[in-house]
């Protein structure tokens, strides 16, 4: 009995252990896309993407798999990179690029399409030069997307406003969110989605550099640059705000969509992903325009957000599942396949031939809010400064400047210890992160 | 009763699971979390590389960290106090005879069925700075509504009551137990001799719960200092600046953000020893007053 017993508890352990995928069915080559793409972006994904592939290619099932926030994807990927069982391809976000590139666990796009398989030359300028570092294009662009206002209307009109005028400077959103807050339209003025990022946005905007190497991108990055005056100028004129109540600070991410979907600020500057998301959950008409400007200040542009694929190496692909990347890689490169993702979304149809193609079916006179991110980013000069930065644990990065941001606001410091003290702490990051990978 | 086993290799393996789950998932990361303490990892190949006291250095002369402790400290004592007052207080209401009064005690072990994401959730509705009931109610009477997510103070307040509130229903479910335990001869002894409620609970009641208070006061202490990264996860992330940074959130933010893994090893062995002194201190000069009958 005893031998049995053990044997037994031995049998066990093991099934526990063998993943379900060992036993699997034969004949179809699977490739794993591991996602963070959450609210109406996971059906799009799922049922948009993954079915449409998988019907045109039977011989390719494509699984894809949502694994949390971004942070938590990237967690999850490197976790299994180090098991030596990563998914084949993982889509990181913006941040994340210069932690892939030197993480010695990719394919580069360019290294894996062969020349004239897709054309690169057809992708939006700014979404292929975000991606593309000293010649290399890393990265499948997949999800762009940049910040921009949105304005409820209805306030703007109780306001006594032109709701067809949205502020144009910070001057004019000052001016009139005091005017909405007098009239008693809304509590606040103004809030900001993902906090951090808006402010490398209006560096970008203004064609100031972030950190130094041209914002990483000439090379790595050792220091960044938002203590300078302009950073210190930024930051006054956010606190300026936060202290008379037109700035609503509404949290990290996606949480402000809460202040300004119910009607509590009269704008919010967010992400374009959430066109679709925030349009679908106003009972007001949204109205959304560019970013404001700095009155004085030079021209610049917006920057890419948002994130790509990444084909993950493992222990060796096999040539069947590299033509299968390659398949999907083509497939989402399609302008129907394109122009259906930025329908379901409101990122960038990152294709001038999707552009086209939108276009054509009229998606943009009917859609106004959907096209206001691309104007945005193709107005203003191609420069160091708007091609993006590139730093070193950048995920940390942005957690520091969230805090200074935070400090800024609730007014806990002034705004030129809070990105002094930032700066100084992200700098030491970069400066561990330069000694990790040499 | 004294059963024998027949030969010496049944018991063995008879512990052997155990002895294999406590292996795996609790004796060899933690050696892994030691040795990784003093590296320097890089994360995509778990190469470390050895760098000595480093890390700790880093995180001892490192403010962040210093605050991330002080948080902690004032979360967990805070915390403790007040789930372990109101526990108390609701335990004596709950030993009455009312009718109904099963549904009572229900309703108060309630919230610690709740996941920590449901619990967190919850609160941080309630507490919504510009949608929340609780924001809307005080505008309603006040006619003010602190942003809660803007003010350290108030966030911290915030979190410091959810977790007390999660804790509640475990506490009260002890403190139930040890009342009932209590003779009830003693308090009407006391009565008779003339004493007023408030002293034959002092006198009689409170020194004859104090093991169950005392047990309640370590794994109180546990659960503040360990458990709460989802509550606070999900209500603040650690902000607004930082001001409900407590410990273990700071280990997530390096370890599982900034997948900085050296210098998060670094932080669960200090943490280790942290509450291993923790409750050492406790049975030497808590333990002391206890009153076991």
């Amino acid at each position: 009995m005893r031998r049995y017993g053990v044997a037994v508890t031995l049998i066990v352990v093991f099934a526990l252990v063998i993943p379900g995928g060992w036993v699997q069915a034969q004949g179809t080559v699977k490739i794993t896309l591991w996602h963070a793409m959450g609210g109406a972006r996971y059906e799009a994904i799922t049922k948009g993407i993954a079915e449409g592939f998988n019907r045109t290619y039977p011989s390719y099932t494509l699984e894809p798999l949502f694994t949390g926030s971004y942070a938590e994807t990237l967690t999850k990927a490197i976790a299994a990179i180090r098991a030596g069982n990563p998914p084949h391809i993982v889509q990181v976000y913006e941040v994340g690029t210069q932690t892939m590139i030197d993480s010695g666990a990719i394919i580069p796009v360019t290294d894996l399409v062969k020349p004239g398989e897709i054309n690169f030359n057809d992708y939006i300028d700014p979404i292929l030069k975000y991606y593309t570092v000293r010649g290399k294009l890393y990265s499948m662009p997949f999800n762009s997307s940049t910040a921009i206002l949105y304005y409820n209307k209805d306030i703007f009109r109780k306001a006594g406003l032109d709701p067809d005028r949205p502020p144009q400077t910070f001057d004019e959103l000052e001016q009139m969110g005091r005017q909405i807050i007098r009239s008693g339209a809304a509590r606040g003025a103004v809030t900001l989605g993902w906090p951090a990022w808006i402010f490398e946005q209006m560096f970008a905007y203004h064609n100031k550099l972030y950190a130094n190497n041209e914002n990483g991108r000439t090379a790595r990055a050792t220091k960044v640059l938002f203590d300078q005056p302009f950073g210190v100028y930024l930051a006054s004129r956010w606190a300026a705000w936060a202290k008379e109540g037109l700035l609503v600070y509404g949290g990290r991410e996606y949480a402000p969509n809460r202040a300004f979907l119910a009607g509590e600020v009269a704008m919010l500057m967010q992400s374009t992903s959430q066109v679709s998301t925030i349009e679908r959950g106003a009972q007001f008409a949204v109205g959304t325009a560019f970013l404001p400007r700095i009155p004085g200040q030079p021209r610049g542009k917006s920057v890419i957000g948002g994130a790509s694929l990444w084909v993950l190496k493992g222990r060796g692909r096999s040539p069947a599942e590299l033509a299968a990347i390659v398949a999907l890689f083509k497939y989402l490169n399609q302008p129907q396949q394109t122009a259906q993702w930025h329908k379901d979304t409101g990122y960038f149809p990152a294709t001038q031939s999707a552009v086209k193609l939108l276009e054509a079916e009229g998606w943009f006179a009917t859609h106004p809010n959907f096209l206001t991110a691309f104007k945005q980013i193709q107005t203003g000069p191609d420069t160091g400064a708007t091609r993006g930065v590139l730093l070193g644990n950048f995920v940390q990065i942005r957690d520091i400047t969230d805090t200074m941001l935070e400090r800024v606001f609730s007014g806990r410091m002034t705004p030129a210890d809070a990105v002094r003290v930032g700066a100084e702490e992200a700098n030491k990051v970069l400066t561990e992160y330069n000694q990790a990978y040499k | 009763m004294e059963g024998r086993f027949p030969d010496r290799v049944l018991p063995y393996v008879l512990v052997a699971p155990s002895i294999i789950v406590v292996l795996l998932f609790l004796l060899i990361p933690s050696g892994e979390a030691l040795w990784q303490s003093l590296s320097r990892v890089n994360p995509f190949t778990g190469q470390a590389t050895f760098v000595g006291l480093h890390n700790f250095i880093v995180l001892l002369s490192s403010e962040e960290y210093r605050h991330s402790a002080g948080v902690s400290v004032v979360f967990t004592a805070a915390t403790v106090a007040l789930s372990l007052s109101t526990a108390l207080a609701m335990a004596l209401l709950a030993n009455q005879r009312l009718r109904g009064i099963g549904l009572y005690r229900v309703a108060l072990i309630w919230p610690y069925a709740l996941s920590p994401a449901v619990a967190g959730t919850i609160w941080a509705l309630l507490f919504e700075p510009s949608t929340g009931i609780v924001t809307f109610l005080l505008r309603a009477t006040v006619g003010v509504a602190p942003n809660w997510m803007m003010n350290g103070r108030l966030a911290l307040l915030v979190v410091i009551v959810a977790a007390a509130w999660k804790l509640l229903g475990y506490n009260v479910v002890f403190f139930l137990a040890g009342l009932q335990a209590v003779p009830e001869e003693l308090s009407e002894a006391a009565a008779v001799d003339g004493a007023p409620p408030w002293r034959r609970f002092w006198a009689v009641t409170f020194p004859l719960l104090s093991p169950v208070t005392f047990f309640l006061l370590i794994t109180n202490s546990l659960y503040a200092f360990f458990e709460v990264f989802g509550l606070i996860d999900v209500i603040t992330q650690g902000g607004p600046a930082r001001a409900t940074d407590v410990l273990v959130y700071k280990l997530y933010r390096d370890g599982f953000v900034s997948i900085n893994w050296g210098l998060a090893s670094a932080q669960s062995v200090l943490l280790f020893v942290l509450v291993a002194a923790l409750t050492i201190l406790q049975f030497r000069y808590a333990g002391r007053r206890v009153f076991y009958s």
